[in-house]
């Protein structure tokens, strides 16, 4: 993504160190000007498009890895270190940072933390926040702070960490992380299998809650982007199902092999006559990885509400569009959907009267993730309504960040 | 509490919550001036049992209308001086809003009132299949409000994780008496994260009255280890190569000779009295895998010069084997009239450094330290030993206990792993964090609490000093 594309800015400012970090943004917040903190720039439509012109503030040479204690299990890197180059230190030493992310070589740590980004394996490793255990940033006035530390249990202070994951840069820039890694896990393989419609998905979704198998990832896959001939390939399938179910587990080889033989067990049990065993699957993981960013869709939607509520989201949403496709984390509650067309009614009729109520109904919550067109980007229309209470985030907000420079106008606050 | 008039506040909270629910004698109080952070003492003004999240509502804006400091308490097990009400004012007992409102299983949740005990949920959820996570050795009296105030652990974090990673939201009063939902049963809210940030405030931003908490899928099955060792720098070397190994046990505790005397004294398990440290390991998970794992740690322990290890044979000698473990404070009182716990914690593969030490500053204070912790996460439990009685120790136990956080400090470590920093350690705020660091903290409290009328002087240094000037150790007791 080319930055001008979507943010208003007269240049990009690229400082190298974070006291760099913490001299631009002074600069900036004694003339009041914007800045739009940017990492590898593979989310800059997420949010609100900007509208008051500014400085981009590129993170790309803060991209030193600091610290590698592989023995404690922690990592300590600058917040421009791509996801790839992490994935890629951390397999010499067989761990990793369980959180999968689309474009993981432009994908930047600290870009990921600021959206709050999680992918498939959230249900049965940690998300993303449960994995940063300190946190250095610049707030908007270029103080430099930081939160947590370097050892995985520690309660002195505020939990940073936790406050500004999913900030999305409005609190303060983010400089570095220690992250909290688990080993890869000896194996890891795929089944899944193909369901006529969203009640016999929730009898499935329903019974891994009691289930003996313990499934790192559990998505539910619909519409005509997991219906290709590749995909199809993946799943050893000659013709195309509504809704696939996909379940993958994690461990020894023993744990995977047992897992895989209790899971067809119980599957055959509730019906389904013939589990497919995609095996290691790696094309297959790659695809649920990407999935968010993948395609050309011209309104990507994420609906977060509870568990049982996955399949009624997926209905509602081929209610709006009966050719979207659909990748949801179902163990977590996560819906991705990726329209096939923009809604012919217009966004806010779409959103507001339709999907957002839908999600709301399970407990739930719906933000736009990508919206090319740019048209009809409201607070509501993105955001949607929250019962979060604003006036308090808007004076955390105030406090870390008085002249408003960062990300203005973006966030929620 | 001066200048106030005491007896219309008294009134206006009998009006706000029934007589029955203020206790303001003297005599009643005295039961509030502390928590399990015993050095410092101070009764509150009044102390009020809210039944519902409306009481503790009107009681916050009575508070504000008076002029008066005011802090949330649950079961008072706060290691840190966290409930210690500084300037008297009104104590919120949160303990009669105990009620277990909802269990999900299929949304994998549960939400509870702050007063229900930790334990009560895990009794509830018998049967279920699963279970709520933190497990704090305390759990059979501290509350879930109170392990969310201060992001409770336990032995089984270190597999499982803390109370934060179990908190997907809450209801919360704001020091202004307005009533906020942050998150709830859905992942991901909308917003910023104020959830993770009121995890482990001390109370200091919110008083939480509703949680929503994530349950957890019980373990197919468990292998429970017993690694005797000849040294203590052995049994850290086998932590170090256990986790490097790439196993995530469940729970890995050490416990070293001086605290199993006490302990086999009180529960005769039949530990080795000789030995000079053991370690308690238990791996959990899928059955197919857990044989292969328990090899694997006992070819670990041997490698590393373990004399044995023993096995649980069964689920009574783990549960056994867990009392002594979660117990082993209270057999402390065979060591000496009075102890110290305290509650640093260091990279993992510092632990023989750390240990050694301990060892060298305990022998030059002439100060004798027994150790049990959480070896896995690398969060030592020191044990000082001392006799309040005599008043040139006392001052050694402090001096010995400074010195070990400030060595966990130059490690790269922290001065609290799950205790808190309360009253006890706000001193150690400044060591740990910049002033730039501190007042972004201090901007945090300030947007939840401007006044900072609530739950005053806790956690963050004031401008001018550094946090009370001990005269006594704390820490009776710990996790």
């Amino acid at each position: 993504m080319n930055p001008r594309d979507y943010l208003p800015v007269t240049e990009t400012l690229s400082p190298s160190n974070p006291d760099e970090v913490a001299s631009c943004i002074r600069h900036a917040c004694e003339s009041s000007t914007p800045l739009y903190p940017i990492g590898g720039g593979t989310s800059l439509d997420f949010g609100m498009p900007p509208k008051a012109e500014g400085r981009g503030l590129s993170l790309s040479k803060l991209n030193r890895v600091i610290d590698y204690p592989a023995r404690d299990m922690t990592v300590t890197v600058e917040a421009g270190v791509t996801m790839k180059v992490l994935a890629e230190l951390l397999a010499k030493e067989r761990q990793r940072l369980p959180v999968d992310v689309p474009r993981a070589d432009q994908a930047t740590i600290g870009g990921v933390i600021a959206s709050n980004w999680n992918g498939p394996r959230r249900y049965g490793e940690s998300s993303l926040r449960d994995s940063v255990i300190g946190i250095g940033a610049v707030d908007g006035r270029g103080l430099p702070f930081k939160g947590g530390g370097r050892v995985v249990k520690n309660v002195a202070g505020y939990d940073f960490c936790k406050l500004l994951t999913g900030s999305l840069g409005t609190l303060g820039v983010v400089t570095q992380v220690t992250l909290r890694l688990k080993p890869i896990p000896e194996q890891s393989a795929l089944m899944a299998c193909s369901l006529p419609d969203a009640e016999s998905a929730e009898k499935l979704l329903a019974a891994l809650i009691a289930s003996q198998v313990t499934p790192t990832a559990i998505e539910l896959l619909a519409g005509p982007e997991w219906q290709t001939a590749p995909v199809l390939a993946d799943l050893g399938q000659s013709s195309p199902s509504a809704l696939y179910l996909v379940v993958g587990v994690e461990g020894t080889g023993l744990e995977v092999e047992s897992m895989l033989r209790q899971l067809s067990a119980e599957w055959r049990e509730l019906g389904v006559e013939a589990p497919l065993v995609v095996g290691e699957g790696a094309l297959l993981w790659q695809r649920l990885i990407e999935f968010p960013q993948a395609g050309e869709s011209p309104l990507v939607l994420k609906a977060s509400v509870v568990p049982s509520g996955v399949t009624a989201m997926v209905a509602a949403a081929r209610r709006v569009d009966p050719d979207c496709s659909i990748q949801a984390h179902a163990g977590n509650g996560t819906v991705i959907i990726q329209l096939s067309r923009f809604p012919t009614g217009g966004l806010s009729r779409a959103l507001v009267g339709n999907l957002q109520p839908a999600a709301a109904a399970h407990h739930g919550q719906l933000v736009v993730l990508s919206n090319p067109s740019g048209t009809e980007m409201t607070h509501q229309s993105v955001w949607g309504a929250t019962d979060s209470p604003l006036a308090l985030m808007r004076e955390v907000k105030r406090r870390f960040d008085p002249a408003d420079i960062l990300n203005r106008g973006r966030f929620v606050v | 509490m001066t200048a106030i008039a005491l007896p219309p506040l008294i009134d206006r909270l009998r009006r706000a919550v029934g007589t029955e629910n203020v206790l303001a004698a003297q005599s009643d109080l005295v039961v509030y001036e502390c928590d399990g952070f015993t050095i410092e003492k101070n009764s509150p003004d009044v102390v009020v049992f809210p039944s519902t999240t409306e009481d503790v509502a009107a009681i916050v804006k009575i508070c504000n209308a008076a002029g008066v400091p005011f802090l949330p308490r649950g079961a008072g097990t706060s290691l840190s001086g966290g409930c210690l009400p500084i300037g008297g004012g009104v104590m919120i007992v949160l303990t009669r809003m105990k009620r277990i409102l909802e269990i999900n299983l299929r949304d994998r949740y549960a939400v509870v009132e702050p007063g229900v005990v930790n334990v009560w949920l895990t009794n509830a959820l018998k049967g279920t299949g699963y279970h709520y996570a933190p497990d704090p050795s305390s759990q059979g009296a501290c509350t879930i409000g109170g392990n969310v105030a201060t992001n409770s652990g336990g032995p089984h974090t270190l597999k499982y994780g803390v109370t934060v990673n179990h908190v997907l939201g809450m209801e919360a009063v704001l020091a202004d008496g307005s009533v906020v939902r942050l998150g709830g049963p859905a992942e991901d809210p909308v917003g910023l994260d104020l959830v993770g940030a009121v995890v482990g405030s001390e109370g200091t931003l919110a008083i939480v009255t509703k949680i929503w908490v994530r349950l957890t899928k019980n373990p197919q099955g468990h292998r429970t280890m017993l690694g005797v060792f000849e040294s203590v720098d052995d049994a850290t070397a086998a932590i170090s190569e256990i986790i490097g190994a790439g196993i995530v046990p469940a729970a890995l505790e050490m416990m070293d000779q001086g605290i199993l005397v006490a302990v086999e004294a009180a529960f005769q398990f039949g530990f080795p009295l000789d030995a000079q440290a053991i370690l308690l390991i238990e791996v959990d998970g899928l059955e197919a895998g857990l044989d292969q794992q328990r090899d694997q740690i006992i070819e670990i322990c041997k490698q590393c010069g373990a004399r044995e290890v023993r096995l649980a044979r069964d689920e009574k000698e783990r549960l056994k084997l867990w009392k002594c473990r979660k117990q082993a404070f209270g057999a402390i009182g065979r060591l000496s009239p009075s102890y110290c716990t305290q509650d640093g914690v260091v990279p993992r593969t510092k632990l023989p450094h750390i240990l050694r030490k301990i060892i060298e500053i305990g022998a030059r204070h002439d100060i004798r330290i027994v150790n049990v912790f959480h070896a896995g996460d690398g969060n030592i439990h020191p044990i000082l030993l001392f006799d309040e009685r005599n008043a040139a120790q006392v001052q050694r136990v402090l001096a010995a206990s400074n010195e070990i956080l400030d060595e966990c400090l130059a490690c790269g470590g922290s001065v609290t792993g799950e205790h808190g920093i309360g009253v006890e350690k706000i001193g150690f705020m400044s060591k740990m964090f910049s002033p730039t660091d501190l007042a972004a903290m201090k901007n945090l409290r300030d947007a939840f609490n401007p006044r900072g009328n609530l739950s005053p002087d806790k956690m963050l240094p004031t401008a001018g000093g550094c946090g009370m000037e001990q005269k006594h150790p704390g820490r009776r007791a710990a996790l």
